[in-house]
C-alpha cells in the first residue's frame, strides 16, 4: 500500500493548517505569558480567523479534494466556511467584554474557540464518516468545555456536564449508525455510501436514522434539542451566542452534505425523517418560548425554531432547497450575533440582566439599542421587509416547489406563532414602565450590533451578493 | 470450525451478561469490575476476529488504564449511588418498552445482514495476512490516514487544553515549588543566627518572607 | 357648461371640505377629543330637542366653540358657486326646452367589465334641465339661508360642503344616461343626507335619524339594484337609449324570480319602485322622512322636500317608456302614491313640531307626484314636482325662520301670535300655505288640480281609489296646512319669553324667501301648458313618454271633478278656522272624544313600532346572538382568543416537557430515534 502523494495535496486543507498552528502558537504564548495576555491572545485569535477566512477565498477555485478523497473544498465548503469563521470571529469578539474580568480572564477560551473552528471546518470539508466524526468531535470538545468556563458558577458547569454527557450520548448514535452504514455498504466515503446506497435497506436505514439523530442533536433539532435551552441558560451569555451561530453553521452543513451527496439514493428516506424533525422543531420551538423568561432560554428556542425552519429547505431535497438552507443560516447569523450583542450590552451597574422583564421600557432609556433589538426580532420573526422573510421565504419556496405544501403551510403557522414571542419582547420595550437605565455600552457591541442591524434592514435592497454565492455553493452539491 | 464459534458464544455471552451485571450491581465497585470482564470479554472477540492489535489495546488501555481510573474515583468519591437509583423502577416499565423496541429493531437489522450475504463481501477490508497485525496498522495510519491521526491529536489536545482550564486552579494559599527561587538561594538568606537572650525567649522572629 | 353646472358645485364642496379639514386639525390640534367642545353642541341639541324649556338664549349655549377659521370663505364659495350653476341651469332649460339642444357629453369611461360597459356620460334633455332648475335654484336659495341661519354653529364649512356635496350627487343623479350613473348620484344623495341628518353628530337622536334614514334607504335601494341587474339581465345594457329601444320587445317576456315565473317588465318595474319608493318616502318606506328632520333645517328644505326626495319621482318618470309597458307596475305606483298621500296627510292632522307638519305634508305631496306617474301622465308628476319644491321649500325655510326667531323651538303649541313679530315669515308663510293647498292662481293650484284630474281618468284598477284619496288629501292638506299658520301666527302667543325676544331674520334667510314666495306664486301659471297642457309633446319631446291621451282626457272631466280640490282647500281652511281661531276648544274635545283615533294618528299609524316589533328587534336580537355566540363564542373562542389560550397551553406543557434532569432528555433522545426507526420499520419507510 504505497502512499499516493498525489491525492495528499495539503493545499487544500491550507486554512486549518493555518488557524491550527496560530491556536498552538498563541497558546505557548498564553502558556508563557499568563493570563494577563488574555486580551492579546483574544485580539490575535479574532485575526487569524479572519487571515484563515482569507485563505479561504484565496484557495483555488473549483472543487478540490485531498487526503485520499476524504476532504473536499467546494463552493458549498467555502461559503459556509466563511460564515463559521465570521460567526467564531464575531463571537469572540463579543466576548471581549467576558474575559476582562479578573476572575475569567481565561487566555485558552481563545484557542479553544479558535480549535473548535478547526473542527468546524473541518466538518464542513468532511468527505467521509471519520472526517465526520472527528470533526465534530474536535468541534463539540472544545465546546463543552468553553460551556463551563465559567467554572465558579454552578449553572456554567452544569450546563457544560450536561452538554457533554448528552453530547457523548449522540456521539455514540452517531458513531452506530455510521458503523451500520459502513456495514451495508462497505465503504465510508459519500460518494462510495451515494454509489452503494440506491435501495433503502432496513439496515441502512437504521444507520441512517442513527447518524442523522447524531447530526440532529449537534443542530439542535427536536427531540434531540433538550440539552439547549440548559446550556443555553447556563452557559455565559458569549459563549450562548457563540453555539448559537458558528457550530449550527457548521453541523447544518455537514448534515446537508450527508444527505445530499451521501443518500441521494434513498431521499425519500432521509427526506422523512428531516420533515418530521423541521416540524417538530419549528412548533415546539414558537410554542416552547412563548412560556420563557430568561431572554437567553428564549433564544434558545428560537434557535431550534430556526433550524427546524432551515431543515425545511433541507427537506426539499434539491438544489433550491440546498441554497434555500445556505441563504437561512447566513442570515440566521447575523440575526443570532445582532441579537446577542443587545443581550450582552443589557447590564444595570455592571451585572448582566437576563429576564425579558429587563428589558421594560428599553425605548426610552436606550432608544437605539431597543430600536436594533426590535428591528432583530421582527427579523426573526420573519416580518417583511427585512432579512429573516427572505430566509423564510426562500426554504418555503423550495418547498413548496419541491411540492411539501404541508410542511411549508406547518411552517408558516409556527412562524406566526413564533412572532408572538418576539411581539412580546417588543411590547415589553416599548409600552412597559422603564426598569432604570442601561449601563454605556461597549464599543465592540455597538460596532457588531449596527453590522448584524444594518444587514438585516438593508438586505432587501441588495440581496444579489449573498443569493449568488448560495446558488453556486448550492450548486456544487449536485 | 467448531471452536472459534464455541469461543465466540462464550465471549459474547459473558460480555453481555457482564454489561447488564455492571447496570444492575448495587456496589459501583463490583459495576467497575463487570465493566473489566466486560471489556476482557470484547478483546477476546477481537482476537477471534483477528484483530490482535486491538484487543491488545483494549485491555492495555481500558482494563489497564480507564477501568482501574474508574475505580480510583469511585472509591474516592463517596457518591450514594442508592440515591442516584430513586426512581429508577419508576421509569423502568417504559425504559424495558423502548429498549425492547430497540432489541427487535436491531434483530429485524441483524435478519437483514444474514439476508443479504452479498453486501458482508463488499464491507469487509481484507486484512494483510503476511504482516502483523500492529504493522499493518502502522503502514496505514501515517500515511493514508495522516489526517485522522492528525485530527486525533488536536481532540486529545483540545481534551488536555479543557482538562488544565477547568480545574486547575492558582489558589494564593498554596504553596508551590518554584525551582528557580530553590536554586537561587543562598546560605545568607536561608539562615540567620540569633541571640537569644536568657529567659526571653526569641523576640521579633524576622519573617521568611521578608528575608527572601 | 353642463360640465360646469355638474362640477362646480363638487369643487365647492371639496374647498369647503378642505377648510373645515384645515379648521378642525386647527382648533384641535392633538386629535384628542376636546371635553369642552361638546358643550356648544349639547345646548344646540338641548334646545332643538327639549320642547319645553323655561329659559334658555344664547348665553346658555355654554362655553362656545369658536367657528372653524375660514367658515366666511368657505359659505362664499360654495354659494357663489352654486348661484352661478342656478343661473346656468336656467339658461340650460331656455337652451334645451325651447331651443331643443339636447345633448350627451361623454366624459370618460366608468366600467368595462365583459358585457358591461358604463361611461360617465351628462344626459341632458328637458326632464334633466327641469331637474337641473329645480336642483340648482333651490340649493342656491338654501345655501344663502344657511349663511344666516347657521351662523351661530362652529362647524359651518363642514356645513357647506356637505350641502355642495350633496348638490353634486343630486345632480350627477339627474344628468346619469344609465341605470349606473344614476345609482351612482342616488347612493351619493343617500349619503349626504345621511351625513347631513347626522350634521349634529353629538345629538344621539340625530344619530338615530341618520342612521334610520340610510338603512331604510338600503331596503329600498336593494330593490333598485336587483332592478338594475334585471335590467341588465334583460337587455344587456344600462344605457336609458338601449333600454327604451329594446323595451317593447321585453312585453310578455317573463323571468324566473324566486321559482315563479314574473312578467319581466313588471317585475323589473316594481323593482325599480321598490328603490323610488324608499328615496321619496312612499307608504311602508316613509318612517325615516319625519326623522330626517333632526337635521338643520336648510337640509330639510333643501333635502327632504325639494330635491332628494324627489328623485324617486324622477327616475319613474325618467324610466316612463318603461313603466308605460307595464300598467300592472303603474296600477301599483298608483296605489302606493294613493295611499301615502291619504296616510301621511292624516298624520299630518295631529303633528305639532312645525317641521314634522311640514314633513308628512311633503310625504303626503310625494304621494299625490307618483298617483299622476301612475295614472301616465308624467309631465303632470313633474309639474307638481316642479311647484312643489318652490313652495315646499319655501315652507321648511319659513319654518326654519320662525325656529330660529323662537331660538330652536319647533312646538307650535308653544308659538302662536307670531305674526306681529315676524310680518315677513308670516306673509312668505301664508303664501307657501295657499301654494301647497291649491289656491287658485298659486303654484299648486295647477299642478295639483291636474294630478286629481289625471287620476280620475287614469285607466287602471286604482284609479277611482287614487281620485278618492287625493281629493280627501287635499282636504286633509289644507286643514293642517292652516292649522299650522293659525297655530303659529295667529291667537295668544303661549311662551312669552320667546315671544318678547322673537325677531325678524336676517336679510341672508329672508332673500331667499322672497325668492321662493316667488315661485310659488309665479312657478304655474307660466309652465301649465308646458307641462299640462298642449305644450308638452313640443317641451319634453323624447324625454317623457306619456300615456297617450291623457292630456286631452284630463281637460274634458266634470266640472265637479275639476273644481273638487278647491271646494276641499276652502272646506279645510274653514275647518281650521273655525278650531283654531274661532272655537280654539274643539279639537281639544274632538280629541278627547276619540282617543283611540286620535292617538293612532298622533303616533303615526303605529309605524315605527310596527317595525320595531317586526324588523328591528328580530333584527338586534339577531345582531345580538351572532355577536355574543357566532362571533363571541363561536369565531373568538374558537379563533383568535381560543387559539391564543391553546397555544399558551401547548406552551405550558411544552415547557413542562423541560425538567432539567439529565436521563430525562437523554431519554428523550432515544425515545426520538426509536420512534424514527419505528415509522421507518413499520411504517411507511422501508420496503
Amino acid at each position: 500500500m504505497s502512499f499516493q502523494a498525489a491525492g495528499y495535496s495539503l493545499t487544500p486543507a491550507l486554512p486549518e493548517l493555518v488557524l491550527t498552528v496560530s491556536a498552538m502558537v498563541l497558546l505557548m504564548l498564553g502558556a508563557f505569558r499568563g493570563e494577563k495576555i488574555t486580551g492579546l491572545v483574544t485580539a490575535l485569535a479574532v485575526a487569524m480567523l479572519v487571515v484563515t477566512g482569507l485563505v479561504v477565498l484565496w484557495l483555488p477555485a473549483g472543487k478540490l479534494t485531498t487526503f485520499g478523497g476524504s476532504f473536499i473544498v467546494d463552493d458549498f465548503a467555502r461559503f459556509l466556511k466563511v460564515l463559521a469563521l465570521t460567526g467564531s470571529a464575531v463571537a469572540l469578539i463579543l466576548s471581549r467584554g467576558f474575559l476582562e474580568e479578573p476572575s475569567r480572564r481565561i487566555f485558552e477560551y481563545a484557542i479553544l474557540i479558535m480549535l473548535s473552528t478547526v473542527g468546524m471546518m473541518i466538518l464542513i470539508s468532511a468527505a467521509d464518516l471519520i472526517t465526520l466524526y472527528l470533526g465534530l468531535e474536535l468541534m463539540s470538545l472544545a465546546l463543552y468545555v468553553v460551556a463551563s468556563s465559567h467554572r465558579d458558577d454552578a449553572k456554567s458547569t452544569e450546563a457544560g456536564l450536561k452538554y457533554f454527557v448528552l453530547g457523548a450520548l449522540s456521539s455514540g448514535m452517531l458513531l452506530y449508525g455510521a458503523s451500520l452504514i459502513y456495514g451495508f455498504t462497505g465503504t465510508v466515503s459519500f460518494a462510495g455510501i451515494a454509489a452503494a446506497a440506491k435501495e433503502p435497506t432496513t439496515g441502512l436505514v437504521f444507520g441512517l436514522v442513527f447518524l442523522l439523530a447524531g447530526l440532529c442533536f449537534k443542530i439542535s433539532a427536536v427531540p434531540f434539542h433538550m440539552w439547549t435551552p440548559d446550556v443555553y441558560e447556563g452557559a455565559p451569555t458569549p459563549v450562548t451566542a457563540f453555539f448559537a451561530s458558528a457550530p449550527k453553521v457548521a453541523a447544518l452543513a455537514v448534515f446537508t452534505r450527508v444527505a445530499l451527496t451521501a443518500f441521494p439514493g434513498i431521499t425519500s428516506q432521509w427526506q422523512q425523517i428531516v420533515v418530521f424533525v423541521a416540524i417538530a422543531s419549528m412548533v415546539l420551538g414558537s410554542f416552547a418560548a412563548i412560556g420563557q423568561k430568561n431572554i437567553k432560554r428564549l433564544m434558545a428556542y428560537s434557535s431550534i425554531g430556526h433550524m427546524g425552519f432551515a431543515l425545511v429547505g433541507l427537506a426539499a431535497g434539491t438544489q433550491e432547497g440546498a441554497q434555500g438552507v445556505l441563504v437561512y443560516i447566513a442570515i440566521y447569523v447575523a440575526m443570532t450575533l445582532g441579537t446577542f450583542s443587545v443581550i450582552l450590552a443589557m447590564k444595570r451597574n455592571g451585572q448582566p440582566v437576563e429576564t425579558i422583564s429587563d428589558f421594560a421600557g428599553l425605548s426610552r432609556t436606550n432608544p437605539l439599542l431597543a430600536f436594533f433589538l426590535a428591528m432583530l426580532l421582527f427579523s426573526l420573526a420573519g416580518i417583511p421587509p427585512l432579512a429573516g422573510f427572505f430566509a423564510k421565504f426562500y426554504v418555503f419556496l423550495a418547498a413548496i416547489k419541491a411540492g411539501l405544501f404541508t410542511l411549508a403551510v406547518i411552517g408558516v403557522v409556527a412562524s406566526v406563532i413564533g412572532a408572538f414571542y418576539y411581539l412580546t419582547i417588543i411590547k415589553v420595550m416599548y409600552f412597559d414602565e422603564p426598569k432604570g437605565a442601561v449601563d454605556p455600552v461597549r464599543t465592540e457591541l455597538r460596532t457588531v450590533l449596527a453590522v448584524a442591524g444594518g444587514f438585516n434592514m438593508l438586505f432587501f435592497i441588495y440581496p444579489a451578493p449573498l443569493i449568488t454565492a448560495a446558488t453556486a455553493a448550492a450548486k456544487s452539491l449536485f | 470450525m467448531i471452536l472459534p464459534a464455541l469461543f465466540f458464544y462464550l465471549f459474547a455471552g459473558i460480555c453481555v451478561a457482564s454489561a447488564v451485571m455492571v447496570i444492575a450491581s448495587r456496589n459501583p465497585v463490583h459495576s467497575v469490575l463487570f465493566l473489566i470482564l466486560a471489556f476482557v470479554n470484547a478483546s477476546g472477540l477481537f482476537v477471534l476476529l483477528g484483530a490482535e492489535f486491538l484487543a491488545m489495546i483494549l485491555v492495555v488501555v481500558y482494563v489497564g488504564a480507564v477501568a482501574v481510573l474508574f475505580l480510583f474515583v469511585i472509591m474516592m468519591l463517596d457518591v450514594d449511588f442508592a440515591e442516584l437509583r430513586q426512581g429508577f423502577l419508576e421509569y423502568l416499565p417504559v425504559g424495558l418498552l423502548i429498549g425492547a423496541v430497540f432489541l427487535a429493531e436491531l434483530l429485524l437489522v441483524a435478519g437483514g445482514w444474514a439476508i443479504n450475504p452479498a453486501l458482508v463481501k463488499t464491507a469487509v477490508a481484507p486484512i494483510p495476512a503476511d504482516i502483523t497485525n500492529t504493522e499493518a496498522l502502522g503502514l496505514v495510519l501515517y500515511t493514508r490516514y495522516i489526517h485522522y491521526f492528525q485530527i486525533s491529536g488536536i481532540v486529545l489536545l483540545v481534551a488536555m487544553i479543557g482538562a488544565i482550564v477547568l480545574t486547575l486552579r492558582h489558589k494564593p494559599s498554596v504553596k508551590r515549588q518554584d525551582i528557580n527561587v530553590q536554586n537561587a538561594r543562598t546560605k545568607a538568606m536561608a539562615m540567620e543566627v540569633r541571640k537569644v537572650a536568657v529567659g526571653q525567649g526569641l523576640q521579633d522572629p524576622p519573617s521568611r518572607e521578608a528575608a527572601e | 357648461m353642463i360640465q360646469a353646472i355638474v362640477f362646480l358645485p363638487l369643487i365647492g364642496a371639496l374647498v369647503a371640505g378642505a377648510i373645515a379639514i384645515y379648521g378642525a386639525h386647527a382648533r384641535n390640534p392633538s386629535g384628542d377629543e376636546m371635553e369642552h367642545g361638546d358643550h356648544g353642541h349639547g345646548a344646540h341639541a338641548h334646545a332643538s330637542d327639549a320642547h319645553v324649556h323655561d329659559d334658555h338664549g344664547h348665553d346658555d349655549h355654554g362655553p362656545i366653540e369658536p367657528p372653524a377659521a375660514g367658515s366666511r370663505a368657505a359659505e362664499i364659495i360654495t354659494t357663489a358657486l352654486l348661484l352661478i350653476a342656478a343661473g346656468l341651469s336656467w339658461v340650460v332649460l331656455v337652451d334645451v326646452g325651447f331651443l331643443k339642444h339636447d345633448a350627451r357629453v361623454v366624459l370618460f369611461s366608468w366600467i368595462n367589465s365583459g358585457d358591461l360597459n358604463v361611461n360617465w356620460t351628462l344626459r341632458v334633455d328637458t326632464l334633466t334641465a327641469v331637474m337641473l332648475v329645480v336642483v340648482n335654484t333651490v340649493s342656491s336659495l338654501v345655501h344663502l339661508y344657511s349663511i344666516g341661519y347657521m351662523n351661530e354653529d362652529p362647524n359651518r364649512p363642514r356645513f357647506m360642503a356637505y350641502l355642495s356635496l350633496f348638490t353634486f350627487a343630486m345632480l350627477m343623479l339627474v344628468t346619469a344616461d344609465n341605470l349606473v350613473q344614476l345609482f351612482f348620484g342616488w347612493e351619493g344623495v343617500g349619503l349626504a343626507s345621511y351625513l347631513l341628518i347626522g350634521f349634529w353628530f353629538r345629538k344621539p337622536s340625530a344619530n338615530a335619524a341618520a342612521i334610520k334614514a340610510f338603512v331604510v334607504n338600503r331596503v329600498g335601494d336593494f330593490g333598485f339594484a336587483l332592478g338594475i341587474f334585471a335590467i341588465f339581465m334583460l337587455v344587456g345594457s344600462t344605457d336609458f337609449d338601449t333600454i327604451f329601444g329594446a323595451a317593447p320587445g321585453l312585453t310578455g317576456k317573463t323571468i324566473n324570480f324566486l321559482g315563479w315565473n314574473a312578467d319581466a317588465l313588471t317585475l323589473t318595474c316594481l323593482l325599480l319602485f321598490m328603490g323610488a319608493m324608499g328615496k321619496s318616502a312612499q307608504f311602508l318606506l316613509h318612517t325615516w322622512l319625519p326623522d330626517a328632520m333632526e337635521g338643520p333645517t336648510p337640509v330639510s328644505a333643501l333635502i327632504h322636500a325639494a330635491t332628494m326626495v324627489t328623485a324617486g319621482v324622477f327616475m319613474v318618470a325618467r324610466l316612463s317608456p318603461l313603466f308605460e309597458l307595464a300598467p300592472n307596475a303603474q296600477a301599483v305606483v298608483m296605489l302606493f302614491g294613493a295611499s301615502t298621500a291619504f296616510f301621511a296627510a292624516t298624520i299630518g292632522l295631529v303633528q305639532n313640531d312645525i317641521k314634522r307638519i311640514i314633513a308628512y305634508s311633503t310625504c303626503s305631496q310625494l304621494g299625490y307626484m307618483f298617483v299622476a306617474m301612475g295614472a301616465g301622465a308624467y309631465s303632470v308628476g313633474m309639474f307638481h314636482l316642479f311647484t312643489h319644491a318652490f313652495f315646499k321649500a319655501l315652507l321648511f325655510l319659513g319654518a326654519g325662520s320662525v325656529i330660529h326667531a323662537m331660538h330652536h323651538e319647533q312646538d307650535i303649541r308653544n308659538m302662536g301670535g307670531l305674526k306681529d313679530r315676524i310680518p315677513f315669515t308670516y306673509i312668505v308663510m301664508t303664501i307657501g300655505t295657499l301654494a301647497l293647498t291649491g289656491f287658485p292662481l298659486t303654484a299648486g293650484y295647477f299642478s295639483k288640480d291636474a294630478i286629481i284630474e289625471s287620476a280620475f281618468v287614469a285607466h287602471n284598477p286604482f284609479a277611482l281609489y287614487g281620485f278618492l284619496m287625493t281629493v280627501v288629501a287635499a282636504l286633509l292638506t289644507s286643514f293642517y296646512s292652516w292649522r299650522l299658520v293659525f297655530k303659529t301666527f295667529h291667537g295668544e302667543p303661549h311662551d312669552h319669553h320667546h315671544y318678547e325676544q322673537a325677531h325678524e331674520s336676517p336679510l341672508t334667510m329672508l332673500v331667499p324667501l322672497g325668492v321662493l314666495a316667488a315661485g310659488s306664486i309665479l312657478a304655474g301659471f307660466p309652465f301649465k301648458e308646458l307641462f299640462t297642457g298642449h305644450g308638452v309633446g313640443e317641451f319634453f319631446r323624447d324625454s317623457i313618454k306619456n300615456k297617450p291621451d291623457i292630456l286631452e282626457e284630463m281637460h274634458h272631466v266634470p266640472a265637479l271633478v275639476a273644481y273638487s280640490p278647491t271646494i276641499m282647500m276652502i272646506v279645510g281652511f274653514v275647518v281650521a278656522w273655525l278650531f283654531y281661531i274661532r272655537r280654539p276648544y274643539l279639537p281639544v274635545e274632538l280629541a278627547n272624544q276619540h282617543q283611540g283615533l286620535y292617538k293612532f294618528l298622533l303616533n303615526k299609524w303605529y309605524f315605527d313600532e310596527l317595525y320595531e316589533i317586526i324588523f328591528v328587534r328580530p333584527a338586534k336580537w339577531l345582531g345580538r346572538f351572532l355577536w355574543k355566540k357566532g362571533d363571541g363564542f363561536v369565531i373568538d373562542g374558537f379563533g383568535p382568543d381560543g387559539v391564543s389560550a391553546r397555544v399558551l397551553d401547548v406552551t405550558r406543557n411544552v415547557v413542562k416537557l423541560q425538567t432539567g434532569y439529565l436521563y430525562h432528555y437523554a431519554f428523550a433522545m432515544l425515545v426520538g430515534v426509536a420512534g424514527l426507526i419505528t415509522w421507518f420499520i413499520f411504517g411507511a419507510g422501508a420496503r
